[in-house]
């Protein structure tokens, strides 16, 4: 007995034919647990639904499936690491999901100009490694570092912990070669310094989240290793002051990192891990700051700056790192809150307004999160020196993770209102995706959204590229 | 009662050492230094016993170059009440610095120094021994913990097979394993409060003590690369490498 074959059967072969001859059989999956794996991101608020998984190994390959996608309207999202945390690579509507992890090569090195090309594939880590053994330093790091790969670092232009120093992974890009929604492959700005010849338009795709094209290859400039570093944990009686100490150190030291948490994350890390307490006496919050000790003078520079900061009341106690070994002991302090409070389901803000309006913008917030969360706790750090905040409501034992959210959701509107009036960003680097796309208006004005999806229609004139996010 | 500390400025504890292209030595250029961390075991102890009512006072010696006032400058940090430089640029070997602690043991007549085992740069664990045999005072070395009676220091020590505890007169000298304390943090107003502690500074001259070294270094290199491991299919395989191969049974 034949089995009767649907038209839809009929169309599914015609593209599995069609796939398989672009990128050949053995570079498709469609295994359900494949899908599962490859349709989805960090953001574990969405149920995968990919039609199935191509893995592409060149840049012409790309092209066609661009091609094909376009002339027979399948959406394609693209996947990398798949460390985003909001939704930006969840496929859940049969989209075939293009993934760059077999575009994993480190293309060539140039030691004159210092730069690298790297396939969009190649995993930050590993270009963080191949920049030591050439003596130069890749300065975006942040804790998923060990799995996400460089295209998916340009298309949400990861920031991290070395943003204050070193900037955002924008300002490590030089080139992209990229193919647009048209299938066509662009080069943009070729690794030049100086280039003054109109629109760059290189720093559209830095940030789209793959809706304008697809990130190929990149080339990244590189940067000497820094020198020695040393860390200053100081405790801080009021969080209006952190932005006073940003100012007083940053006068006196080379910063690399300027981070702030609450005691009540404080409190978790202790709970959580063998660390004891820092210091004898609590305090409401505490700064960690990490800056750069070329010289003798630059430890006297940072005591000094802590000495005047003391003299002001802005902190009552403070370590300085000696050794390397402590310098690792004091950032555990702030590297482990994420960890410590994942067990209580927290609800995360990522947000951010100008460094100078910290201090207002904390104020409001807290008086914000006091009247509407009474119940729930409140665990706040962030990278201030990037006017960053990440605060984290957490879920009370007693309530249940659907009515929690609701909850936190009913909020959310409400701290996003008052982002808008700081003039502040609703993600300062989370990015848009599906998670946060319903927020955009509060940092984008109309007029920009409408020019943004104007630009998306020139790029991608089909709309097939990552289709339902951000814009 | 008098403590004193002998501590080292040495490579820190996490910086990948590389050796110099001429096999003269260690790169020390641009190199994050620190003091030894079985020093800083040193430096907290002694001020634990001066906490405790036990010491009246902790002094800090450092032998080498004007740089290793940062060292110093920590452990006053961490609560020694003075410091003392023997200042000198020129190469030292545990002999010369043993002879140096004399001197510095002669001019403060403590009743107790307590050192590092080791130093993390030579792992030479001679510097204590030597300083306990010129000086004519006790040792107890390897100490994981300390007791201070009227005039003995009862000291357990980590060997080979276990702990031993020895009792031994005073004066002495102790040299710290890993496990005697956990040092504190240095903390910035205590930090601000030692630049006001003295630190003096000698030479070996003052001090009449000759340091050239005794020993010379032919050269130094690099450990040898350790070889990749394969992974076998079968037992067979197995016993034949480490019997052809290996030659180990």
């Amino acid at each position: 007995m034949t089995a009767s074959r649907s038209p839809q059967d009929s169309s599914r072969r015609q593209l599995a034919t069609a796939l398989a001859s672009i990128v050949g059989e053995d570079n498709i999956l469609t295994e359900s647990e494949d899908l599962q794996t490859w349709g989805q991101d960090w953001t574990r608020f969405y149920s995968p639904d990919p039609l199935g998984i191509v893995f592409p190994r060149s840049v012409e390959q790309v092209a066609q499936l661009v091609q094909y996608a376009k002339n027979n309207r399948l959406p394609l999202v693209p996947s990398g690491g798949r460390t985003g945390l909001s939704g930006g690579a969840v496929a859940m509507r049969q989209e075939l999901v293009v993934s760059f992890d077999k575009l994993n090569k480190i293309k060539s090195f140039n030691e004159t100009d210092q730069t690298v090309v790297v396939e969009a594939g190649v995993v930050t880590a590993r270009l963080q490694e191949f920049a030591r053994e050439k003596s130069l330093y890749y300065p975006v790091d942040f804790a998923s570092s060990g799995s996400s790969q460089i295209g998916g670092n340009i298309a949400t232009n990861a920031g991290g912990i070395k943003v204050l120093r070193y900037g955002l992974t924008r300002d490590q890009v030089v080139g992209l070669k990229v193919v647009i929604g048209t299938g066509d492959i662009l080069e943009l700005n070729r690794g030049l310094i100086k280039n003054a010849t109109g629109y760059d338009l290189r720093h559209l795709f830095i940030g789209s989240e793959g809706t304008l094209g697809f990130i190929m290859e990149a080339t990244i400039k590189l940067t000497v290793p820094p020198p020695p570093l040393a860390v200053a944990l100081l405790a801080v009686p009021d969080m209006a002051h952190t932005i006073n100490l940003l100012t007083t150190f940053r006068r006196r030291v080379t910063l690399s990192a300027f981070e702030f948490f609450s005691d009540a994350a404080l409190t978790h890390v202790v709970e959580q891990s063998s660390l004891s307490p820092p210091f004898a006496k609590r305090a409401d919050f505490y700064v960690l700051l990490e800056f750069e000790r070329r010289s003798e003078q630059d430890m006297t520079g940072a005591e000094s700056a802590f000495e005047s900061c003391a003299e002001s009341g802005w902190v009552t106690d403070g370590l300085l790192s000696h050794t390397e070994q402590q310098r690792r002991d004091f950032w555990q302090y702030r590297e482990r809150i994420s960890e410590s409070i994942a067990p209580f389901t927290p609800y995360k803000h990522d947000v951010s307004v100008v460094p100078s309006a910290i201090p207002d913008f904390l104020a409001s917030v807290d008086a914000l999160v006091a009247k509407e969360y009474p119940d729930f706790q409140k665990i706040w750090f962030g990278h201030i020196g990037d006017g960053n905040l990440h605060l984290n409501i957490l879920k009370p034992d007693t309530w249940s993770v659907a009515d929690f959210r609701q909850e936190c959701e009913r909020v959310n509107d409400k701290m996003l209102k008052l982002v808008q009036s700081y003039k502040g960003s609703i993600s300062a680097e989370h990015g848009i995706g599906l998670l946060k796309k319903s927020g955009l208006h509060y940092t984008r004005t109309a007029s920009e959204i409408a020019l943004m999806k104007s630009l998306k229609q020139v790029f991608d004139p089909e709309g097939v590229m990552n289709p339902g996010k951000l814009v | 009662m008098k403590i004193l500390v002998a501590i080292k400025r040495v490579v820190d504890y996490n910086v990948n050492i590389h050796v110099r292209s001429d096999n003269s030595g260690v790169e020390l250029n641009n190199v994050k230094m620190s003091m030894n961390p079985f020093d800083e075991i040193a430096v907290e102890e002694a001020i634990r016993l001066r906490e405790a009512g036990k010491a009246e006072e902790v002094i800090v010696v450092s032998v080498g170059t004007s740089a290793c006032r940062e060292q110093i400058r920590t452990a006053l940090a961490l609560g020694a009440d003075r410091g003392i430089l023997v200042e000198t640029d020129a190469e030292l070997q545990p002999l010369a610095i043993a002879k140096l602690l004399v001197a510095i043991v002669k001019q403060e007549a403590p009743m107790l120094v307590i050192t590092g085992k080791q130093a993390i740069d030579g792992d030479n664990s001679q510097t204590g021994q030597m300083l306990a045999a010129l000086a004519g005072m006790s040792q107890a070395t390897f100490a994981s913990e300390l007791l201070l009676g009227d005039d003995t220091a009862t000291v357990t020590r980590e060997v080979d097979g276990g702990l031993e505890t020895i009792t031994v007169k005073l004066p002495a000298v102790v040299t710290t394993d890993l496990r005697l304390n956990e040092p504190r943090y240095a903390s910035l107003p205590n930090i601000m409060k030692a630049k006001k502690k003295p630190i003096d500074t000698c030479s070996p001259e003052d001090l009449g003590v000759d340091v050239t070294p005794g020993l010379k270094i032919l050269k130094v290199t690099e450990p040898p690369e350790r070889q990749a491991g394969i992974i076998l299919e079968t037992v067979e395989e197995l016993v034949d490498k480490l019997q052809n191969e290996a030659k180990v049974i």
